[in-house]
């Protein structure tokens, strides 16, 4: 063993140490201008943080009881909305990630043209969707649930095309063989290949909505963030501490849930 | 009856898979394709249902010209072609049940089949060929928990559900031990010997072919360079179709322990 040679590795060509180190200078500065461009008074900041500290932070501590009833009623709008809004994602992502999957579309065409419309739903952040159907539809939980199901939509057809595109065709190929259509096949040979990660993706984004639509709220669009900036703007932290007790559990529980049924499934 | 007339394959890349072939397979022959990988085996037996198409000649299946069928006789075409393939290709997550009535999928309308309607003939039908192939007491186990050689019997039963005139075999026991691999060439023999089902199988070992088979064709770089009953085979027969001497790894041996 002791006697273990290596061949030696290949040189590094000066153009590629030129570029390291280039990159390397490239980030730092970065860095730097960041900093130094976004101007934080580092003293006040500290000050502000250490004055307010014991006013606030205890207090977070100190949840409000008495606000549990609405806080915990909040809460389970929040629930519904993540419900609703992902499981109309769940459905709409499933046509545009078969048109979206190049083994199913025959060509790259169109299964280009669906990526880009995945890709430019995907583009909108939640906040953003949410302001549109606050306009949209008012200022309800009915604008939250559009905003979940379209933001989900795009991300959750983006996994199942990829999720198609990795079945195995062999098995496709077995039932082309055997005189089946398309639609037989589709039924017989994809269908029972992908519902296992389809549905298994479906709850993960579920607990990803669950996070989501409880910020919605700040614009108006329902759920516990109407509350969250309620308590903010009255400066009741107490309030704010049985908020985020509510979201902690609600989330821990949704998370570890979500993960034992998604072990059983696939 | 199968016919080859001057049949030629050039892929898009430019390998020529088939050159002029000319062979004619009648009813109820058991035969075995052998040759190198990459001899135009696969080309061969793909292009009698189609799964690759022949770029010249033609290709008679039952005095019809099959060369320019489309989707609609095509299917029709492949109901009554079956196909074994290496990899067994069954759905994994399904069960074995499911797994041999989709054999019947190119005789069953396409809501009847979406909805499960089966007539009481085809599940009996499937059950049966299960009995066939000894693996009926796996009935309702997931495919993924068999093992190869059950996965193999399995797709046997399919292919029997499906009525066959012909049976065409990719390979169907290069992914099995030897006396699996024995197994499932007799299980082939006997549905060709009951059912008078034409079989054509694709095999790279040279004493299953001699064991098994009624007639061989031999294959190399895409022409046919032998075609005889097996009677007439010898190990020098396999050393000119394989243009090297016959090695070890070309025998599957194990058939003593079947």
């Amino acid at each position: 063993m002791e006697n273990l040679q290596l061949p030696p590795k290949p040189e590094k060509s000066l153009f590629k140490k030129i570029r390291a180190i280039f990159i390397t200078l490239l980030v730092i500065a970065m860095y730097v201008w960041t900093f130094v461009g976004i101007d934080i008074d580092w003293g006040r900041a500290i000050e502000r943080s250490i004055s307010n500290f014991h006013r606030v932070v205890p207090k977070l501590f100190s949840p409000d009881w008495a606000a549990a009833g609405d806080v915990g009623l909040a809460m389970l709008e929040t629930v519904f909305i993540a419900f609703a809004g992902s499981l109309m994602a769940a459905v709409l992502a499933v046509p545009l990630s078969f048109l979206a999957a190049q083994n199913m579309m025959g060509g790259k065409v169109v299964s280009t043209i669906g990526k880009w419309i995945l890709s430019a739903i995907r583009a909108f952040p939640d906040l953003i969707l949410a302001i549109l159907f606050v306009v949209a539809v008012g200022p309800n939980a009915f604008a939250g649930v559009l905003a979940i199901a379209i933001g989900s939509t795009g991300m959750l057809g983006k996994m199942f095309s990829e999720i198609i595109e990795s079945i195995d065709m062999d098995v496709v190929q077995a039932m082309e063989a055997n005189g089946a259509n398309k639609i037989q096949i589709l039924f017989y040979g994809v269908i029972p290949q992908i519902t296992p990660e389809f549905l298994s993706y479906a709850i993960y984004r579920f607990e990803v909505d669950i996070r989501a639509s409880s910020i919605l709220g700040i614009v108006g669009a329902g759920g516990i963030g109407t509350m969250i900036v309620f308590a903010s703007s009255n400066r009741n932290w107490n309030e704010m501490g049985m908020i985020l007790l509510a979201i902690i559990i609600v989330v821990t529980v949704i998370d570890f849930a979500s993960a034992r049924i998604r072990r059983k499934i696939v | 009856m199968i016919e080859f007339k001057d049949v030629g394959l050039v892929y898009p890349n430019g390998t020529e898979g088939l050159k002029n072939i000319n062979v004619k397979i009648n009813e109820g022959e058991f035969v075995v394709i052998v040759g190198l990988s990459g001899a135009g085996k696969s080309t061969f037996i793909r292009s009698i249902n189609r799964l690759v198409t022949p770029t010249s000649g033609s290709l008679l299946v039952d005095g019809e010209d099959i060369l320019n069928y489309h989707s609609g006789n095509l299917r029709k075409l492949r109901t009554k072609v079956g196909m074994i393939f290496q990899n067994y290709n069954l759905v994994k997550r399904s069960n074995v049940f499911k797994n041999v009535l989709a054999g019947r999928l190119g005789h069953t309308g396409t809501l009847r089949s979406i909805l499960n309607l089966y007539s009481k003939e085809d599940k009996s039908l499937a059950y049966e060929s299960l009995n066939r192939v000894n693996i009926a007491e796996k009935l309702y186990n997931r495919a993924d928990e068999l093992s190869g050689g059950q996965q193999q019997r399995v797709s046997i039963a399919r292919v029997l559900t499906q009525k066959p005139k012909y049976i065409l075999a990719d390979e169907p026991v290069a992914s099995l031990d030897p006396p699996t691999s024995h197994q499932v060439m007799t299980y082939l023999k006997k549905i060709n010997k009951e059912d008078k089902i034409t079989t054509i199988v694709n095999l790279h070992f040279i004493d299953m072919a001699m064991e098994y088979a009624d007639r061989i064709i031999g294959m190399r770089a895409g022409e046919v360079v032998f075609d005889g009953p097996a009677s007439e085979v010898t190990e020098k027969t396999f050393e000119e179709i394989y243009g090297r001497s016959i090695r070890e790894d070309d025998l599957r041996g194990g058939a003593d322990e079947s």
